[in-house]
């Protein structure tokens, strides 16, 4: 392999994957981080998208392991620019001589593909000037590292931003330790993340939302025992919708163990940018604004008193030094503090787009509609700002977010339209918060005979496809979907009769009159 | 709580410890578990179950290495994986 060729990287090991990267950004050769082989879930839809992330990448050659090679092998006939499946064991038997290769701050360093969803992932760009400005940003700008002390303690997977740039490329990039476990360990047991912070002493560590409710939730009391959190300075939260509610549980439940909220450092960012894009001022802790939920829907995000129609958002804090973030409408001008928009950002560490994809990539770097034409990231955040900080209020394509990863609700719309006993085309799939923690809910028209049954079938389904259990799956009577004037279902008008409880629901109760198939059929 | 003997539980026991498991995780019940009933069919996604191999390995007092995990993709699969760890 020469400079600039793709080398695809599926190793779950973690020091093995780390140096594999290493060893290819070295030698100037660009790596494509992919997922391992999940268990459990359907092992097609995996093949799909390694041969997806295979093509789009145009690598030729995937390493592996020994372990995982029958995992990808399936692969190989399937993407055409592959040429070979290679383990680091057999990389490693062969002396690959001196490496003399020149590197130049904007040649590409690596290509992030983005997360989770069976919809084509995009191979994000990432330049070795990307790499260095994102973390100057976070590491010294956000978490005012000190490397005469500090100490990294992650879980976080390799093969996401998160865990590889802000737990193996910012460290590296300014001399900080880091211990890391692997993440199942973590799920398996949350507990373990405490005990290495408490064992190592550690000072910096990080997750999504979902993982701080974890940890409440299955950590007891009476087990915190001699643990001693009061190392941390650094408990940065992202990747997902933050919710103050979670972080405070997860406070007050560790308040024994000595761990200082203040730690907490709530923020924001994206593959787009890199990683991060805005940071808290360290040591600040969660602050939250609570607003108007009706004014929020009119994209006005007006104080209010705590209660029924009030929502609390998280402050994510401000853009690094050379970088600015912005809220804009939608013909892209600029919107003033406490006005709903899309959030756009701009500075060095943002990627220039999507590998190979000119049209993806015009969408969504693109000027302002100002007389300055420089290109910003239009992020498909919803979000508004206050004296410089930004506050998120969801996703302008209704980007379904759960733990951490990321869900077209088209892709699983689709899935569900395709099953016996579902009208084609009537399936909304929506997030919506459930116990402060980001949920799926798939509603579905069918006949209300079967309404049990295809509940069953549907959630079961979406795990094979998707990995992901849905919180629920409602069935509804036949034209019962609230839709737009073109006849398409409303996600957001679905989502929000469900929070209601205004949500019709098909019961296969006996004597109940049925619906027709063809009942309440709309425009 | 029930008395646990490393080595010495029934298929069956082990069938009930892991429907109950699994309730506890996932906060729901489950009718009619099977040993021939599919994960996903239950409704777990990966990361439920992790966390119930995680609460088994806590009540079992044993480990399930990571390499046994990827093959598992039934009930029986994930009771032959703790049975050939209870026997060690």
């Amino acid at each position: 392999m020469k400079k600039g060729d793709r080398l695809a990287i599926v190793v779950p090991d973690p020091d093995e994957f780390v140096l594999s990267f290493l060893g290819a950004v070295m030698g100037g050769i660009v790596p494509v981080p992919i997922y391992p082989q999940l268990s459990f879930k359907n092992v097609e839809t995996y093949h799909e998208t390694v041969t997806h992330i295979a093509n789009a990448s145009g690598a030729s050659m995937l390493l592996t392991t020994q372990v995982t090679k029958p995992y990808v092998e399936p692969v190989l006939p399937r993407a055409e620019a592959l040429k070979s499946i290679v383990t680091v064991d057999e990389l490693g038997l062969e002396d690959h001589g001196k490496i003399d290769v020149a590197i130049d701050p904007g040649d590409l360093a690596f290509l992030q593909f983005t997360s989770g969803s069976t919809s084509r992932p995009k191979g994000v760009t990432v330049t070795h000037n990307n790499l260095a400005w994102n973390s100057e940003s976070f590491m010294i700008h956000g978490l005012e590292k000190d490397s005469s002390f500090d100490k990294g303690v992650s879980w976080l997977p390799l093969f996401h931003d998160m865990g590889l740039i802000g737990f193996v490329i910012g460290p590296l990039f300014t001399n900080i330790p880091v211990v890391f476990m692997p993440t199942a360990s973590f799920v398996r047991n949350p507990r373990i993340w405490l005990d290495k912070i408490h064992q190592h002493r550690g000072t910096i560590t990080y997750a999504p939302n979902f993982a701080y409710a974890l940890v409440t939730k299955r950590v007891k009391e009476k087990d915190l025992g001699d643990l001693d959190l009061s190392c941390l300075r650094r408990a940065g939260c992202g990747a997902e919708p933050i919710q103050a509610k979670t972080l405070h549980e997860f406070a007050e439940k560790l308040r024994p163990a000595k761990f200082d909220a203040r730690a907490f450092l709530p923020s924001y960012g994206m593959a787009e940018a890199t990683l991060a894009i805005t940071f808290v001022p360290a040591f600040s802790g969660v602050r939250s604004d609570t607003v108007d939920k009706a004014g929020l829907e009119q994209a006005a995000a007006t104080p209010a008193a705590a209660g029924e129609g009030a929502a609390t958002l998280v402050n994510c804090g401000h853009a690094f030094p050379e970088h600015e973030i912005a809220v804009v409408d939608e013909s892209g001008r600029r919107l003033a503090d406490r006005q709903v928009g899309q959030i756009v950002t701009r500075g060095p560490s943002i990627s220039k787009g999507y590998y190979l994809e000119p049209e993806l990539t015009a969408d969504s770097f693109k000027p302002l509609a100002e007389a300055d034409a420089g290109t910003w990231l239009y992020t498909g955040d919803l979000g508004y700002m206050l004296e410089g900080e930004v506050f998120i209020c969801g996703r302008l394509k209704d980007m379904i977010i759960v733990r951490g990863r990321n869900f077209y609700p088209s892709d699983i719309e689709w899935v569900v339209s395709e099953m016996p006993g579902v009208r084609r085309g009537n399936v909304v799939a929506f997030s919506a918060e459930i116990d402060g923690e980001e949920q799926l809910v798939v509603t579905a028209e069918g006949m209300s005979s079967e309404a049990e049954a295809l509940k069953a079938a549907v959630a079961q389904r979406i795990v094979a496809d998707f990995a992901l259990a849905p919180h629920e799956v409602v069935i509804v009577p036949q034209g019962t979907l609230p839709r737009t004037s073109s006849g398409k279902p409303q996600r957001r008008k679905t989502r929000q009769m469900y929070l209601d409880g205004t949500l019709a629901r098909a019961r296969s109760v006996q004597g109940t009159p049925e619906q027709t198939e063809d009942a309440g059929v709309t425009a | 709580m029930m008395q646990v003997v490393r080595g010495c539980m029934e298929r069956a026991e082990l069938l009930a410890v892991f429907a109950r498991t699994a309730a506890e995780v996932a906060e729901k019940e489950f009718a009619n578990v099977l040993e021939s009933t599919s994960i996903s069919e239950l409704g777990i996604d990966s990361l439920g179950m992790l966390e119930i191999i995680g609460s088994l390995e806590r009540e079992l007092k044993i480990q399930i290495p990571d390499e046994s995990l990827a093959g598992i993709l039934t009930v029986k699969d994930l009771l032959n994986a703790v049975e050939s760890r209870q026997s060690v």
